[in-house]
């Protein structure tokens, strides 16, 4: 970062700037946090702060969380348990594949060329295998299943969970590795103990960065599910057909559904600029 | 000797295997399962028989394609130049150490992990037109409100806001993360030869983040030729056809209207659209992986 001096009226403007920006980003949730807490007759009235322009009340929530758990609950435990799924799949197999791709040559078909297919997944449109994939799921009687989202989505986080930890086993120091095989240990054995724990925190991001997909994902839940296994992302849709323009409900589904991903993405920071260009941007 | 590497290198393709035999059985198999589909008729989503290319005549006829891509090229042309010069804008503006800034790039990343559907709806209740705040505080200013959801242009307008809204950080992060790797001496170098800052940002800042850049506009096109979350949310790909993406079509042709065929056949249409983007992706992709 390069530092000269600047001027007062410069770093004026700078924090101008900064506020503007900061408005921006946060009045969509600010906007849904205000409206989740505001009686009906509030709602369409342009009221920005609580207590000084309207009553804050605390009534939509209990409404949502006491009178509707079957809705909202059953979304919010379906995404969770489909995105812990898919994640921990998605950590599995990518593990291995990363390892294999940092650590290992292969020689019939070349290890970038392995790589550039499993990462080509990421640029191929979801509406490209959305009617397949229904089809199959009906074949197998998986329509309406947790099953079919927790398939579906480590399919599409594979490419994250693979390039973010072929360049964490990537970047580790081979001596450590090469004395454990000395030892005796197998590959395997020498991932498992040595290789892995150094990598915890590409884990840990990886893992995050597959839960928050998971838990974002709406195309495939919204043709795959209807009743039983709904996830929050198509619980939020149904919302508008049975509540209408309530909007003081709907924002706080919304904010239900936001919470989660967003609250574990602030912890990887360090992660975030590789994991979502898939490696090709050293943040 | 010649066993033991043998029995070395299968175990290794142990390690790749699984990642490969899902990629093909999720990915490979559905995706030949829709060149399939697309190449038969169906009725009460069962396959019927063969009939060539009659589903991609169909469609290129049907003028609701035609609009479903014209829709999709616009959202992705203006929604990938607005987020990246925004972005761009962002991280060259907030590269120095401002009191705040680690705050700001940690609420950065909160639009990026958010759902897009969830985003929709938000920006719903904001765009509202009857007693929304925007309008509402047009109205107040004493101008009119805008027929955000009605108006087919404005309806695109306020899809592509929020996708900008959305995607813009994602810019920015991966551009400031970028500019702060440019190191510090070529800067003072150009500052002690008094090159003026323009110059300092196209013959040093530039090439130095050219990379990222393109890996910002590659990868947002690649996601933006996808959308469909926010435009049904927002707006259900109205009014009329005016949001209606190609994804969205996808998904009305095949599971509303039940015609298997043409739906797959607009999906192939987009993966052919979008395998000329990737590959120029690839092209110029790939060599940061060497």
């Amino acid at each position: 970062m390069y530092r000269p001096q600047m001027p007062l009226w410069k770093r004026v403007l700078m924090s101008i700037a900064m506020v503007i920006s900061t408005v921006w980003l946060i009045f969509p949730f600010y906007w849904a946090v205000i409206t989740s807490l505001k009686k009906p007759a509030d709602v369409f009235k342009l009221s920005f702060i609580p207590f000084l322009q309207f009553q804050p009340t605390l009534e939509n929530w209990r409404t949502e969380l006491t009178l509707r758990t079957k809705e909202v609950v059953g979304g919010l435990s379906t995404s969770f348990i489909v995105a812990v799924s898919a994640a921990a799949i998605a950590l599995v197999i990518g593990t291995l594949a990363g390892y294999g791709l940092a650590r290992f040559r292969y020689r019939r078909w070349k290890n970038k060329d392995i790589a550039m297919w499993i990462l080509s997944q990421r640029f191929l449109p979801p509406a490209a295998t959305v009617i397949p994939f229904f089809l199959m799921m009906r074949k197998l009687g998986l329509i309406d299943s947790r099953l079919a989202l927790i398939l579906v989505n480590v399919t599409f986080t594979i490419p994250f969970t693979v390039m973010i930890l072929r360049d964490a086993f990537g970047e580790l120091p081979l001596e450590l590795e090469e004395s454990a095989l000395v030892d005796g240990c197998t590959p395997f054995q020498t991932l498992i103990w040595i290789a892995l724990p150094l990598v915890a925190p590409a884990l840990v991001s990886a893992a995050i960065i597959s839960f928050a997909f998971t838990w974002n994902e709406f195309l495939f839940a919204f043709i795959l599910t209807y009743s039983k296994a709904t996830p929050m992302t198509v619980v939020i849709a149904g919302t508008q057909d049975t509540q209408g323009v309530q909007f003081w409900y709907v924002s706080t589904r919304m904010l239900m559904a936001v919470i989660p991903p967003t609250v574990l993405a602030m912890a990887i920071q360090r992660y975030i600029v590789r994991g979502l260009t898939l490696g090709a941007v050293k943040g | 000797m010649a066993n033991r590497t043998s029995d070395k290198d299968r175990s290794r393709i142990l390690f790749i295997a699984p990642a490969i035999i899902w990629l093909l059985t999720f990915t490979l198999f559905p995706l030949l399962y829709s060149l399939y589909l697309s190449l038969h008729g169906s009725r009460f989503l069962r396959v019927t028989h063969f009939v060539g290319l009659e589903n991609y005549r169909m469609v290129l006829t049907d003028y609701r394609f035609w609009q479903a891509f014209r829709v999709t090229l616009i959202f992705v042309v203006s929604n990938v130049a607005a987020t990246t010069i925004l972005g761009l804008l962002l991280a060259l503006l907030f590269n120095h150490p401002i009191k705040g800034i680690r705050l700001f790039r940690t609420l950065s990343t909160i639009p990026l992990f958010a759902a897009p559907v969830a985003i929709g709806y938000i920006c719903m209740i904001i765009f509202y037109e009857e007693g929304g705040p925007i309008n509402n505080l047009l109205i107040t200013l004493g101008m009119n409100g805008i027929n955000w959801i009605s108006d087919p242009f404005w309806a695109k307008v306020a899809v592509c806001l929020a996708d900008v809204w959305q995607w813009t950080p994602f810019a920015f992060l991966v551009l400031l993360a970028a500019l702060q790797s440019v190191p510090d001496e070529l800067y003072e170098a150009a500052a002690l030869d008094t090159v003026s800052s323009w110059q300092t940002f196209i013959h040093i800042t530039l090439p130095m983040i050219r990379h990222a850049l393109v890996t910002v506009v590659l990868l947002r096109t690649v996601e933006a030729f996808k959308i469909f979350d926010i435009p049904f949310s927002l707006t259900n790909g109205g009014p009329g056809l005016a949001t209606r993406t190609l994804t969205f079509n996808v998904y009305t042709t095949g599971l509303r209207d039940q015609n298997l065929g043409e739906a797959t056949a607009i999906a192939f249409l987009l993966v052919i659209v979008m395998l000329s983007v990737t590959f120029v992706f690839f092209r110029i992709y790939r060599s940061q992986y060497e």
